[in-house]
């Protein structure tokens, strides 16, 4: 089968000609294949990067990738455009899948893991559309602009699947310090990224 | 009361990210449910947490993954064709016209009951969406009171859910109900607890702690208020099968 990455990139040139995410949305809920495949083409990369960063594993990493479009295909009709655009709708399911699979090891082989991953990571980047690159940017400077203690309760929270309680636990941190972390953390990110995100970044991409 | 008590702020990021233990996530979601407020402002932190895999190098997936979605995805196009009646089976031969025609009637009159309780929640985004599109569906049967029942609605994200029941006995304030997901070689985990009004209904948002696919049963018991970190009462309602 053609890469359906490379085919969503030669489709892209045209952007106009591209289908909205939720018209792909539409598009499975009328059984039609196409619509998945756009769809993965579009997302099916982050979706694998999020659940390797967050299992460690690329077995089950695919598991949750493959798990996480045959829920959408089955589900499609469940999202909901008023709490938020495909993707971050997309990136939820498979964040939880992944965490339920994490859950479901012990912790100290997550916590090797997630080192192995950390080193190696780099090697395996691999060139991505301009808009996605410029977001990506963003995010990435967002992040680096973070306290180091913030980002790390961030990133225990989300890639680590860890709870509050337990990030207190780990670090040996008063559960109080962890929540203002947190949240001072994702309040920057807000007021950094939310004006990227929405409205101009639907009106710039088209794609919801 | 001051602004921090009256909306759970300092939640509300955590929650967006997935941090929170399944107690305070269902007081954030029940709180959300009716505060325009909070519920933006999770919705924001939603949509930054939605952004963090793009700051991660990224990586391609297998090749062979999209030929394993796709082949699953095809298997289960004429799956759904069946459920909604426009191909037939051998089994739905051995079904007798009497028994569809009483779990229609139970259905329909599920939905009023569903569509009335609805109606009768303070309007929010969970039960607006519940409203319009329900995600997965768990029929929990009463195993101790006779008559007894109850809906398991959950959320397309797999974390939450809304439950209702009808049936069961209203208890006293030093008992409580308590939903249960077990799965195999684990202890059972909680979804929360609930009361029933005089007429033993419950309306109530619950957090689904694992997955349903991997949860072997469902199940609701009575427990000591405010509710047990372990189960020990016996089953009144269950589930061991769900779509």
């Amino acid at each position: 089968m053609p890469d359906p990455l490379q085919r969503v990139r030669s489709v892209g040139s045209s952007d106009r000609l591209e289908p909205s995410d939720t018209e792909l949305l539409h598009r499975m809920q009328l059984r039609e294949e196409q619509g998945l495949e756009l769809l993965y083409a579009r997302y099916g990369g982050l979706v694998f990067t999020l659940a390797l960063r967050i299992v460690g594993d690329r077995e089950l990493a695919r598991e949750v990738l493959q798990d996480t479009f045959i829920r959408c295909w089955d589900g499609s009709e469940s999202f909901d455009a008023g709490r938020g655009r495909v993707p971050w709708w997309l990136m939820g399911i498979a964040r939880n899948r992944a965490v339920d699979l994490l859950r479901s090891r012990p912790h100290q082989a997550r916590l090797r893991e997630r080192e192995q991953l950390a080193a190696g990571a780099s090697e395996a980047a691999q060139p991505d559309a301009t808009d996605a690159r410029a977001m990506r940017h963003a995010v990435i400077n967002a992040l680096q602009g973070l306290p180091g203690a913030q980002r790390q309760a961030i990133e225990l929270a989300y890639y680590g699947g860890l709870s509050q309680t337990e990030i207190a636990r780990e670090l040996d941190t008063p559960l109080g310090t962890i929540k203002s972390r947190t949240r001072e953390a994702m309040d920057r990110l807000r007021v950094l990224l939310w004006p990227l995100i929405e409205p101009q970044g639907e009106a710039s991409d088209g794609r919801d | 009361m001051t602004e921090e008590r009256e909306h759970p702020i300092e939640n509300l990021a955590a929650h967006a990210l997935g941090a929170l233990e399944a107690s305070e996530r269902m007081h954030i979601d029940d709180h959300v449910a009716a505060c325009a407020t909070c519920a933006s402002l999770l919705e924001q932190y939603r949509a930054v947490a939605g952004t963090l895999p793009l700051g991660l190098d990224p990586v391609p997936p297998p090749v062979e993954a999209w030929a394993a979605i796709r082949a699953e995805a095809a298997r289960r196009r004429p799956l759904r064709a069946e459920r909604v009646g426009t191909t037939r089976r051998p089994g739905w031969r051995r079904v007798t016209w009497p028994v569809l025609t009483a779990l229609a009637a139970s259905l329909l009159a599920w939905n009023v009951v569903l569509q009335f309780e609805l109606t009768h929640r303070p309007p929010g985004p969970e039960v607006e969406a519940l409203a319009r599109r329900p995600g997965r569906l768990v029929i929990l049967a009463g195993t101790g009171a006779p008559g007894a029942s109850g809906r398991l609605l959950v959320a397309i994200d797999g974390h939450h859910g809304h439950l209702a029941t009808a049936g069961l006995t209203p208890l006293g304030t030093e008992r409580t109900y308590q939903l249960w997901f077990v799965r195999p070689d684990a202890p059972p985990a909680s979804g929360g607890t609930f009361r029933v009004d005089t007429h033993g209904r419950a309306w109530a948002t619950v957090t689904v702690p694992i997955s349903l696919d991997e949860a072997r049963l469902i199940g609701v018991t009575e427990e000591p208020a405010p509710g047990s970190a372990e189960l020990t009462g016996k089953y009144v309602l269950e589930a061991k099968t769900w779509r």
